[in-house]
């Protein structure tokens, strides 16, 4: 795992890129004073790679593995996970169900690389009974995993280290900082002269049935962008794609939800969390972000 | 590509906007894409003592306002205070027997005790200073600030404005800058300004005819002096740890550059004082200095600390030429002492020639075979070293502001520059050690 960034010179200030939870990841900064730049890039960085290795379901050693290998007995946990499992628990009602971090074990069955293999009720069925935040236990200083279920922080560690990234930039700076976590982005404020970050929304891979693939820029002076859906993870069979997104009470995708919805809110964590909700809505996911008091961009299939 | 805005409230968002900052410890956050200007005043604040064993003491205030405007535009405005008492070197030489001098203002006199440093003890000075800075971009990768400055004393009176520029290229890792400023400077001291070369007037003040006799020995009650500085300097961003800086700098300066309150020994052949003349230095001096300096900043496995090294080579027309070696080290201590804690030890040694006027005494017989055009006891345009040894620990609070404290111990060390001691003086010290010791303290706050 490459655990270095660096540190480019731009038009008004400096760039500190490096990787992290599987995506290219950039913070912008707009001061040319070179040892601050290097104090932020080490805290942001170690911010992001602490998240990366406490919560990734990939790595051995993380806090996640550790509940999902805990065999149904009680572990302890800290207060940051406590906060982050709320924060689940409480989308988890809010979607009804819908949002759920224990719905990972879908995957074992579907697999979207773009073929058309699509997984079968039979295999499907089994493991509707492991899937359900509900089932979860957990207290302020400890969890319960019932055996054979597992969490998955995915869908909310990114936003999550966006958030705590730019708190950390706030105690350091005043100067105006853009935090972009592999596509989820928080700006600390806007740039210099009150001017407004331009941010470019990627554009999906043409297809024959969306021509619509130019960038999206869109003028951000405060506040996050998340982006939920993907043009690449997908299957396809009989005319009919599949979206990536699994709805964990039936374990079926989502079927005709819109191919991307970008939120504006004041936190990365709460856009990130509003346009996956509106995604796991399907067809009425427009429904949904209309109804909200949102700024929000939609992409159809 | 649709955008769309909606008015209608449903329960989601406002919930997610709770839960949101339950889990970032920010409260609920409501405002949105709101527009934030940057006009806060960030204020610095500073507080030195300077205290030389048995000599000078001084006491600093400093008070410093920095706004930033949207268009990158910076007002800075510094308020400086510092009171000064205690006993300063007056330039005679040290006897084996007790000398008696007459103060600066001609009111009365001082007696220093044999083998003892001269030192007048009447030294005691308020200044008030204020300076104001404005910088701003002039044009894409120019930057562009003019100043002013304004220093009163009791016996001085400064003014002064600057002009700079910068210029930004290669992506900003190259700045060249250029530097100008001049200031007008007028002394009014007590008692005037003493006629360079006529012996103080030792005796009775009281006495009637005093007062016609001391003003003998004064030519004005005021002078100026003008001073023009140039600076060129270079900084380049070498990598991501490394940024050197390269400046030259000339100075010239001109008018009365004597100080006022110095004398110069008159010696016999053995050593013993016969008179003490008003110093006299040049009109005019021309300083030129070069300065390299590099930080750089070590990786993690170093505890991400930053050296900060710098060499200033000084030389001018009076013949001075000194060194500096400045080195300090940033050294992080968030570990120990909490968030953004540091220790910042820092070390500096000086060394100095004399002046080619500089002497530390005079002759009967040297002033009776030409007639002396400049000369000067001051120490300090006199040969030397100085170090410096000191240490700087600072922390942030929790409500974000910065605190420092800062002690060192300052140490100058005359030496001679190859005078002749005459026998009255061997067993005496010529070139007296000054130890000082500085603490400062600063607080930060937006």
């Amino acid at each position: 795992m490459n655990r270095a960034f660096n540190i480019n010179a731009q038009q008004q200030g400096y760039k500190i890129t490096f990787f992290a939870m599987a995506s290219p990841c950039e913070v912008l900064v707009q001061s040319n004073d070179l040892v601050l730049i290097n104090r932020l890039a080490d805290k942001v960085t170690d911010e992001v790679w602490r998240i990366e290795d406490k919560y990734s379901r990939y790595k051995k050693d993380s806090v996640c593995s550790l509940m999902n290998n805990s065999a149904g007995r009680s572990i302890t946990i800290d207060n940051e996970s406590f906060l982050l499992l709320n924060f689940a628990k409480q989308c988890y009602q809010l979607s009804e169900g819908l949002f759920d971090i224990t719905s990972g074990v879908l995957n074992r069955v579907w697999c979207f690389d773009g073929s058309d293999n699509i997984a079968s009720h039979q295999q499907i069925e089994p493991l509707l009974p492991l899937i359900g935040l509900d089932k979860v236990c957990y207290q302020q200083n400890s969890i319960t995993v019932p055996k054979g279920m597992s969490l998955d922080f995915g869908g909310i560690a990114k936003e999550y280290a966006v958030d705590r990234c730019i708190i950390l930039a706030k105690a350091i700076t005043k100067c105006p900082i853009l935090v972009n976590l592999g596509g989820d982005l928080a700006v600390t404020g806007p740039r210099r002269e009150n001017q407004p970050w331009q941010v470019a929304i990627e554009a999906l891979e043409s297809t024959d049935e969306c021509f619509d693939n130019k960038d999206m820029i869109v003028t951000l002076f405060e506040g996050a962008l998340a982006t939920s859906g993907d043009s690449k993870r997908y299957l396809y069979k009989d005319g009919k794609r599949y979206s990536h997104v699994l709805n964990p009470i039936t374990g079926w995708p989502i079927e005709q939800a819109p191919r991307s919805i970008t939120v504006l809110s004041p936190q990365c964590i709460q856009a990130g969390m509003l346009a996956t909700m509106a995604l796991l809505q399907g067809r009425g996911a427009e429904a949904f972000l209309a109804e909200q008091e949102i700024t929000y961009w939609l992409r159809k299939s | 590509m649709t955008e769309l805005k909606n008015k209608k409230h449903t329960n989601v968002q406002a919930a997610l906007s709770i839960a949101a900052g339950a889990l970032l410890g920010t409260g609920a956050v409501s405002e949105q894409a709101k527009a934030q200007s940057f006009d806060d005043w960030k204020i610095d604040s500073a507080f030195l003592f300077y205290s030389e064993a048995d000599r000078v003491s001084a006491a600093e205030a400093i008070i410093s306002a920095t706004k930033l405007y949207d268009n990158d535009e910076i007002l800075n405005l510094k308020f400086t205070a510092d009171t000064l008492t205690g006993a300063s070197a007056n330039g005679a030489i040290v006897q084996p027997q007790a000398q008696t001098f007459t103060r600066p203002s001609g009111i009365g006199q001082y007696i220093t005790q044999a083998g003892e440093t001269p030192l007048d003890d009447t030294f005691k000075d308020t200044r008030v200073q204020l300076n104001a800075q404005w910088t701003q971009p002039i044009a894409e990768n120019y930057t562009g600030s003019v100043g002013g400055h304004l220093s009163k004393e009791y016996d001085y009176l400064s003014l002064g404005i600057n002009a700079n520029l910068a210029v930004d290229f290669y992506k900003k890792n190259s700045t060249l800058s250029f530097g100008f400023s001049h200031f007008q400077d007028t002394f009014t001291p007590e008692g005037g300004i003493p006629k360079p070369h006529a012996s103080m007037l030792i005796g009775d003040s009281d006495s009637p005819t005093w007062d016609e006799a001391f003003s003998a020995t004064r030519i004005a009650n005021s002078d100026d002096k003008q001073t023009t500085d140039l600076l060129l300097g270079f900084t380049q961003v070498i990598n991501r740890r490394m940024i050197t800086q390269f400046n030259y700098s000339y100075s010239k300066v001109q008018g009365y550059l004597t100080d006022p309150f110095k004398i110069v020994s008159v010696l016999d052949s053995q050593g013993v004082a016969q008179d003490y003349i008003y110093e006299q230095r040049p009109n005019k001096r021309n300083k030129q200095s070069s300065f390299a300096q590099t930080k750089y900043h070590f990786p993690a496995s170093l505890a991400n600390s930053i050296l900060d090294l710098s060499y200033r080579y000084m030389w001018d027309d009076w013949q001075i030429k000194s060194h500096t070696l400045d080195t300090r080290l940033y050294i992080p201590v968030a570990d120990i002492f909490g968030e953004n804690s540091y220790i910042q030890p820092h070390v500096r040694f000086y060394q100095q020639g004399a002046a080619e006027f500089y002497q530390p005494y005079t002759s009967t017989e040297d002033i009776q075979q030409e007639p002396l055009k400049y000369v000067s006891a001051d120490y300090r345009i006199g040969e030397m070293t100085a170090i410096t040894l000191g240490a700087k620990y600072g922390f942030n609070l929790d409500n974000g502001n910065d605190f420092s404290i800062r002690l060192e111990y300052y140490q100058q060390t005359p030496t001679n520059a190859g005078f002749e001691e005459p026998s009255a003086l061997s067993t005496l010290t010529v070139y007296p050690i000054v130890q000082a010791v500085i603490l400062q303290v600063s607080y930060s706050f937006l």
